[in-house]
């Protein structure tokens, strides 16, 4: 990858042939499309704070009315702290790639990557990884408010564990999102994304926990895989792995990707 | 020598309508294939199919030896769309940047395509701010930053001004001579003749002819007859293989099949006749002339609503 790493225009003279080959090139294009993501963050910066403001508001009521409630052996801010971060960060990844796709279909940009280079599966992890800035500020923001209004009393390592599986475990949620934004347009994708989003994560319990909820709704929830990554981050305050969880969100993802990928296909050009 | 581009028997359907019908088609390296035709001929059909926007119901296709649907394929392919759009958030220099990484060519190439362009100076600003001509220009910057084997241009020069289309031509050839085909979909005809090593004439999905710009033209017996004249038009109708006449300020102009006939009567009755030049058709009558039979869904004919009526009804 040498050639990458000379500047100026005298070097084009003594390289000739400057063409890499593919794998090389492949993570280029990787690098490149996050970066141009990261771009966009940066220069419009505004979207990150309506992506990451809604459900970090609604976690600062809830923690606010409740957050200091003792209930069994975890803190209720804690437990708030793992429900209300699914819930942020699966808002993030369902709604940003897959609305931002949506609107560079609409304006013409993605017939421009279309017809380049990019291989499918690079556009796809590219749009799906670039949200995961958003992923953090969400459950960093609702962290420190955790520790301004209530005492979540989590270790650091707990604090990791669930900022970290939350963060992974959101990236399938993208998936859906692209298999929506490939084949809707940015308003139709918004309203079905919202349609699918409020709903299961109340039904998973993300805003009340499940025995507040009709019986009927909480035998449902295991069929959702938002109430797998809401039970994922508690897992990881309990101290136990949670890999039934992580295991279902597993399979969730490789049916959505699937899905990305199909739908990739027939968006319109 | 192969062919950078090879179409054989491809047909594509959008539901019921058939876009294209099979289409052959060949493309040599540093040749220019203009696609011409009507609005909803096919053209920009057969072009996203070649830049694998599309694939065909049946068909084969083959870019720069390669499946267009492949990514790897795409990388030898330089496009310019008929219409795109761009992110707010990146510049113009990004933007070209950004084609130069997904099709494996060195970022040293942006700036030479920058300026090979002209939008050098622009470079900073944000490439969705760029004029209409000034976003066809940048699309043209990412289609030739990789050195494309084959270009596919679909109606390049829309919204260029005839000093930016005049650069274009001449960035074009420089690609042509070092070996890039171009596939030219345009309703520019005179553009296409004067760049064109060959013409594809589509109408409905279908190639209604394919042969150099001269070669269609000269297809064609019209000639285009004029003069300075005091003879009454009226009289001239019936004259045989005349077909259009039109005369104002008393200058006649006529199209005829038999342009002797009609120049041998002009010199035999006007004495005074004056400025009498007699010529070939142009490329825009010869398309019109090759699709006219195929008739469009609203039920005219294109060359219905494109050629200058007779006026003879008006003076008889
Ligand atoms: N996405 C689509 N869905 C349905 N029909 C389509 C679609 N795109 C094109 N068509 C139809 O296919 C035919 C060919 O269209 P195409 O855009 O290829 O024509 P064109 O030659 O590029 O026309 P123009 O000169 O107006 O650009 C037309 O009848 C058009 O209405
Ligand atoms: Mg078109």
């Amino acid at each position: 990858m040498s050639t990458t790493t000379t500047t100026g225009a005298g070097a084009a003279i003594t390289r000739p042939d400057t063409t890499t080959r593919p794998p090389a090139r492949t993570g280029r294009v990787l690098a490149n499309e996050l970066r141009e993501e990261l771009l966009a963050v940066i220069r419009e910066p505004t979207t990150l704070f309506f992506t990451v403001a809604m459900p970090v508001g609604f976690f600062a009521m809830f923690v606010g009315l409740w957050g200091t409630e003792p209930e069994g052996t975890t803190n209720v801010a804690a437990m708030m702290l793992a429900t209300f971060g699914a819930f942020g960060v699966i808002g993030v990844a369902l709604m940003t790639p897959g609305i931002g796709v949506a609107e560079d279909r609409e304006r013409g940009w993605l017939r421009v990557k279309r017809v380049s280079a990019t291989p499918l599966p690079v556009t796809i992890a590219a749009k799906v990884l670039a949200c995961m800035p958003h992923a953090l500020g969400v459950v960093g923001a609702m962290s420190l408010l955790a520790l301004v209004l209530a005492e979540p009393g989590i270790s650091t390592v707990a604090w990791l564990r669930v900022l970290m599986v939350l963060v992974l475990g959101s990236l399938p949620f993208a998936l859906v999102g692209l298999a929506v934004g490939f084949l809707a347009s940015p308003n139709a994708a918004t309203a079905v994304l919202m349609a699918l989003y409020i709903p299961s994560s109340v039904a998973s319990g993300l805003w009340m926990p499940l025995d507040m909820l009709p019986d009927a709704l909480a035998r449902l929830a295991p069929a959702l895989p938002t109430y797998h990554l809401g039970q994922l981050a508690v897992s990881q305050l309990e101290g136990r792995a949670g890999l039934e969880h992580a295991a279902a969100l597993l399979a969730f993802a490789v049916v959505a990707a699937g899905g990305a990928a199909l739908a990739y296909r027939r968006a319109s050009p | 020598m192969d062919a950078v581009l090879e179409l054989d028997g491809v047909t594509h359907r959008y539901g019921a309508t058939v876009a294209l019908d099979t289409v052959d088609l060949r493309v040599m390296p540093g040749e220019c294939v203009a696609l011409l035709g009507p609005n909803g001929a096919g053209k920009t059909t057969l072009t996203s199919l070649v830049t694998g926007l599309l694939s065909p119901r049946s068909g084969r296709i083959v870019v720069a030896g390669g499946d267009p649907a492949r990514a790897a394929t795409r990388a030898r392919l330089g496009v310019v769309q008929q219409r795109v759009g761009w992110p707010r958030t990146l510049t113009v220099a990004e933007v070209v940047h950004g084609a130069a990484v997904r099709a494996g060519a060195s970022r040293l190439h942006v700036e030479p395509a920058l300026a090979e362009v002209g939008l050098a100076e622009l470079r900073r600003r944000r490439a969705a701010k760029l004029s209409g001509g000034q976003q066809q220009r940048l699309q043209l910057a990412m289609a030739l930053v990789a050195s494309p084997t084959l270009l596919v241009l679909d109606e390049p020069t829309t919204g260029l001004d005839a000093a930016t289309r005049r650069d274009f031509w001449t960035t074009l050839a420089t690609r042509r001579d070092r070996g890039s085909g171009v596939l030219l979909a345009t309703h520019q005809l005179d553009e296409a003749a004067a760049v064109a090593d060959r013409v594809v004439v589509l109408a409905h999905g279908r190639v209604v002819a394919v042969d150099t710009p001269n070669g269609l033209t000269s297809r064609l017996a019209d000639r285009i007859v004029s003069a300075r004249t005091c003879l009454d038009v009226a009289n001239l109708t019936n004259l045989p293989g005349v077909l259009d006449l039109d005369a104002t300020d008393g200058r006649l102009r006529a199209s005829t099949t038999q342009p002797e006939r009609l120049v041998r009567h002009l010199l035999d009755h006007d004495p005074s006749l004056g400025d009498l030049r007699v010529e070939a058709v142009g490329l825009e009558h010869a398309v019109l002339h090759l699709t006219e039979g195929a008739q469009t869904p609203d039920g005219t004919t294109p060359v219905d609503r494109a050629r200058p009526r007779p006026t003879t009804e008006v003076h008889a």
